[in-house]
């Protein structure tokens, strides 16, 4: 064993000096400096595995508004650069990979797109580094809610939970009310999102319409491939109506495997997550009548400045915009916007001063989406809720809740929750 | 003799720990720091697995819920703001310790394939643990709002510099402490029950018992790994523990090669080197990635640090053969 | 808990009928899956931890067959025979280079093979969700018996899945063919003595045994959303099928996968927290109780 021990011992040595040589090359620089003009998006979003489209739907967007401003000819004669890296969805790697976006790629901006737990990982890593940061995926209420997470940099371009909730809760009720939907059952997957959007909804809901009763919850796992045992659950109980916060292709197996059952001949059926045109057009038979919040269509807001974002958009990708594309678009915007106003100075704060406030008209058009300057979320973004139809434009009869009624309610909500 | 070697170990650990402090104020890119932090607390898991792999010749898949469960112990005794850094590592440590005492005694009794899938099973079952128990663990989001590091002794490991060279003198500490066990006796027996356990059995080892003792140290130095990582990135997620994780842990091993103590070491520097330029250059790391994975496995069949290993010995011997056959036949012809 | 519930539900015809149905339903995937797993571990001594790559290839290769051509038929046919096909290319260039070896290589190259054709999926069909829908012949209300409700294409699909594994059955159990590869099993020199082609063999029951993967995957694909990644979920309840059942044995794997089946369709009504707790519990005490598996032999190697 001794004779050994000398040789590897200088094998250390050796292989210790290969990995330094490799390690150095991380540390150099990635770009030489002619290029350092140009203004770098970084983008770490998840883009392998199951929700892959999530990222790729994601990056399209975000490379059409910054390609928009390209050729328009930049800001102060500055270009954009995306660089976009795959988390994996794993959080660790997400913060792994926006570290290096920053530090090795010299990344002036984050735009993260990174769904939950993902999230909050990117949300430590742009605090820590004081850069500024626009989360367009991430729908839980707690990352911009609670103030013990507040960064003075980083903010929110995407629809919140609890937005969803009270409208969803408002809409739901009407209909209840209408139809004497009292029976309901829910649906949604088994964990931290699926069950805080059914606690929430169904608060919301039952405050509206008080003899709302629920009758039974099922909790399939997420990523689950079969829903059988859950539906034929539900022809058990015969609830008269479900809500489920399934999304993706979940939802799609979910709808399709209902169907076989013929589940929603007698149930009215109520979801978070059906209104996404990839989703709607994955789906063979689509049932008429579902009801779904938005996520996105490209008729509704019915205004010039959407048609224009959807026409663009499905040049340049495979699929109508999602409802992460348009989060992600309008979290360019509002990027853009803010580097026009300070003569393409990348400084976060003083970018994040112009933010605060600030409405973008585009994707949507009409009174605009403002970034409300107290949480750094954004508001008056469509929260409609609509039917579905077996056909494009797959959701019609989009029904919408007032803002003033939902900021009212969120204002209580975070009292509550000791927020605010 | 036992005295000698460890002080050979304790000059290359000092050197090591030097060489890993100095390099980053050398080549001062934050990123290097961010990335030697990586190696370091994925090094720290694959070489308490080779413990197991390599040492004991167990294979166990579930290795990740020990890394996990020193993340989240640590993140929420550091999150309950009652215990200091050091405190709360110990404790982890402990806890840890214990969990592996109890999977352990289940465990170890198997063997093959089938500790393998025992240990399988229950790192699936701790992952769908962390998931479903939400007011604890934060389920899938995992723990959010950071991990405090309040200051002890005077240090202060806010700054990224002085978390740095923490990580690093645990990490080596760690390392050290694995050495010493290679080394001794009981890593001797290890082997032996490895290698031979009828023969283990004959000579009366214990043969459950050591088995347990090393799954025991293992999940201990596991869930150091795990309290590094959740420092750096200030948050435990449950993905720490799936099996993707243990996997790979194990790909470390085999690229390294699990013969050589530092081998899974340099499994841990070569898969995130590769991770790190390939994902830089293309989304499609994972076909990059499997095609490596193919032509190291088909081409060298075996751990690139131990090819390298058997490489030099069979130079070695090929030039030693002639010299040898030369001066006999010499002799001859005198 | 609520077994109140389940007492209900097993005393009404109706209620009894539909949950039987649908372990029935879980229970067939589960068992082409694993029965293909446990064939090629019980010949070959391989685990293939890339068995999820086959179910995801079968329904890949289903779904744009059906595109093509509108017809189911083909569809299953061209699922089944290209998840085969696959199989035998990737034993005879990749997996039979590692025979015999360390099991962590074993692991590692199913591991690369997993990433490979998670990439590859994701560049031939992209990473938006796909669903080959209801093949028209299947398109009728759920059929009546008993007042219960079972779906025509899940009849066909539980008709489907126990024919195909008593044909199995059959091959290995009666035929000469079946002896033969009973023999391999056990003694691979001997049967090479015997003049018998075995590299041949080998390169046939893992075909096979992908072909069941693929059979599983193209009956799966009008009904379960097709993305990157798939193979992942079913691998892993297939590995506690095969643990159960024990390794090797096609019937034991039927055993298995009905009491998961029935464990999931009952659970859901009577104790739905601990569904996955009893699933694994039941893994681990028979890994500790019998290893090899209900019906499983000892591995002789």
């Amino acid at each position: 064993m001794t004779k050994t021990t000398k040789g590897i011992s200088r094998r250390r040595v050796l292989k210790g000096a290969g990995a330094m040589a490799g390690l150095a090359a991380i540390g150099a620089p990635h770009i030489a400096g002619a290029q350092a003009k140009v203004i770098k998006i970084g983008l770490p979003t998840i883009l392998s595995g199951r929700v892959a489209i999530l990222g790729t739907s994601s990056r399209f967007a975000v490379q059409l508004a910054f390609n928009q401003i390209n050729e328009a000819g930049g800001i102060n004669g500055r270009k954009f650069e995306v660089v976009d890296r795959d988390s994996k969805g794993r959080p660790d790697e997400a913060a792994k990979v926006t570290r290096d976006l920053i530090n090795n790629d010299g990344c002036d901006i984050i735009i993260d797109g990174e769904a939950s737990s993902g999230s909050f990982a990117v949300h430590e890593v742009v605090r820590d580094l004081g850069i500024l940061c626009l989360h367009t995926c991430s729908e839980t209420s707690s990352l911009t809610a609670d103030p013990k997470l507040f960064s003075k940099n980083v903010f929110r371009c995407a629809r919140q939970g609890i937005h969803d909730a009270v409208a969803g809760g408002s809409y739901a009720a009407k209909i209840a009310k209408e139809k004497g939907l009292k029976k309901w059952a829910t649906c949604s997957p088994d964990y931290a999102y699926g069950r805080d959007n059914t606690a929430e909804f169904l608060q919301y809901a039952k405050m509206f319409e008080p003899s709302i009763e629920v009758v039974d919850q099922l909790w399939p796992k997420l990523f689950a491939p079969d829903y059988t045992e859950s539906i034929t659950k539900l022809m058990q109980v015969k609830p008269q109506a479900v809500y489920s916060a399934l999304w993706g292709g979940d939802l799609v197996a979910f709808i399709e495997q209902s169907n076989l059952y013929r589940l929603f001949q007698n149930t009215a059926y109520f979801s978070g997550g059906l209104g996404d045109p990839p989703i709607l057009t994955a789906i063979k038979n689509l049932p008429q009548g579902l009801n779904t919040a938005y996520r996105y269509n490209n008729g509704f807001p019915g205004s010039p400045e959407n048609t224009a974002f959807c026409d663009a958009y499905v040049k340049v990708a495979p699929h109508e915009p999602t409802n992460w594309a348009w989060q992600n678009y309008a979290a360019s915007q509002f990027i853009i916007e803010a580097l026009r106003r300070t003569n393409g100075n990348t400084d976060s704060s003083a970018l994040a001063k112009e933010i605060s406030g600030m409405t973008v008209k585009k994707p949507f058009g009409g009174a605009g989406i403002t970034m409300r300057d107290s949480d750094h979320t954004i508001i008056n973004y469509p929260v409609a809720w609509g039917k579905t139809v077996s056909k494009s434009p797959w959701v019609l009869d989009y029904v919408d809740t007032e803002w003033s009624k939902i900021i009212e309610l969120e204002k209580e909500w975070k009292k509550e929750k000791g927020y605010a | 003799m036992m005295k000698a070697g460890f002080l050979r170990d304790l000059f290359f650990a000092a050197v090591v720990l030097i060489v890993l402090i100095v390099v980053p104020f050398i080549f001062t890119k934050p990123s290097l720091r961010d990335f030697l932090i990586y190696v370091m607390a994925y090094g720290l898991l694959a070489m308490s697995l080779n413990l197991l792999v390599g040492l004991t010749g167990l294979v166990s898949f579930g290795h990740a819920a020990f890394f996990v469960s020193g993340a989240y112990m640590f993140g929420l005794l550091m999150q309950s703001g009652r215990v200091s850094i050091p405190v709360a590592i110990l404790i982890t440590v402990c806890g840890t310790a214990v969990l592996a005492m109890v999977i352990g005694a289940i465990c170890v009794r198997l063997k093959e394939i089938y500790f393998s899938f025992i240990t399988l099973a229950f790192q699936m079952f701790i992952h769908s643990i962390i998931l479903t128990w939400v007011s604890l663990t934060g389920g899938d989001q995992g723990l959010r709002g950071g991990i405090p590091r309040p200051p002890f002794f005077g240090i202060d490991l806010s700054s990224g510099a002085s978390l740095y060279i923490f990580s690093a003198c645990i990490f080596v500490a760690c390392i050290l402490i694995m050495r010493q066990v290679w080394q001794s006796p009981f890593g001797y027996t290890l082997r032996l029950i490895r290698d031979n356990p009828n023969r283990a059995n004959y000579l009366g080892v214990d043969i459950v018992r050591m088995k347990l003792g090393v799954f025991i140290l293992a999940g201990a130095m596991a869930s150091v790994a795990g309290v590094l990582l959740s420092l750096f990135v200030s948050g435990a997620y449950p993905e720490f523990g799936f099996w993707t994780t243990s996997g790979e842990a194990i790909f470390m091993i085999m690229l390294g090669g699990s013969q050589l103590f530092v081998g899974p070491i340099i499994g841990a520097i070569l898969l995130r080197l590769l991770e790190h330029f390939v994902s830089i250059y293309t989304e499609y790391h994972g076909l990059v990635l499997g095609v490596v994975i193919l032509a190291i496995v088909l081409g060298l069949r075996q751990g690139i640090a131990d090819y390298v290993v058997d490489f030099l010995q069979r130079r070695r011997e090929a030039k030693a053969a002639p010299a040898k056959e030369a001066a006999f036949v010499k002799k001859r012809i005198a | 808990m609520n077994l109140e519930a389940l007492a209900s539900c097993l005393s009404s015809s109706a209620c009894a009928v539909t949950q039987i149905s649908t372990a029935l339903i879980i229970g067939m995937l589960l068992f082409m899956v694993a029965s293909g797993l446990s064939l090629i571990f019980g010949v070959l001594g391989i685990i293939n931890f890339a068995h999820g790559a086959f179910y995801m290839a079968g329904a890949y290769i289903a779904f744009f067959t059906y595109q093509a051509t509108s017809s189911f038929l083909l569809a299953f046919l061209a699922g089944a025979l290209g998840a085969g096909l696959i199989g035998v290319i990737f034993e005879r260039f990749i997996i039979s280079k590692v025979y015999g070896k360390d099991i962590l290589m074993q692991l590692l190259v199913c591991y690369a093979i997993i990433l490979i054709f998670d990439d590859l999926v994701k560049i031939i069909a992209g990473p938006e969700y796909k669903m080959m829908g209801m093949p028209d012949v299947f398109a009728l209300p759920p059929l009546e018996f008993a007042g219960g409700f079972v779906p025509a294409y899940y009849v066909f699909m539980i008709v489907a899945s126990l024919s195909i594994g008593a044909l199995l059955w059959l091959a290995i159990e009666k035929t000469r063919i079946g002896k033969i590869i009973r023999a391999l099993a056990i003694n691979p020199q001997m049967v090479g003595a015997l003049g018998i082609n075995t590299t041949l063999l080998y390169a046939a029951v893992f075909g096979v045994g992908s072909m069941l993967a693929g059979i599983a995957g193209s009956l799966a694909a009008p009904t379960r959303t097709l993305t990157p990644g798939m193979g992942l979920s079913i691998l892993i309840e297939s590995f506690i099928v095969t643990v159960i059942g024990g390794m090797g044995s096609i019937v034991g794997a039927l055993i298995a996968a009905l009491l998961i089946g029935f464990t999931r369709a009952f659970g859901a009504i009577g104790f739905p927290l601990f569904v996955d707790g009893i699933m694994f519990g039941m893994m681990a005490v028979v890994l500790i109780i019998k290893p090899s598996g209900l019906l499983g032999r000892e591995i002789a190697r």
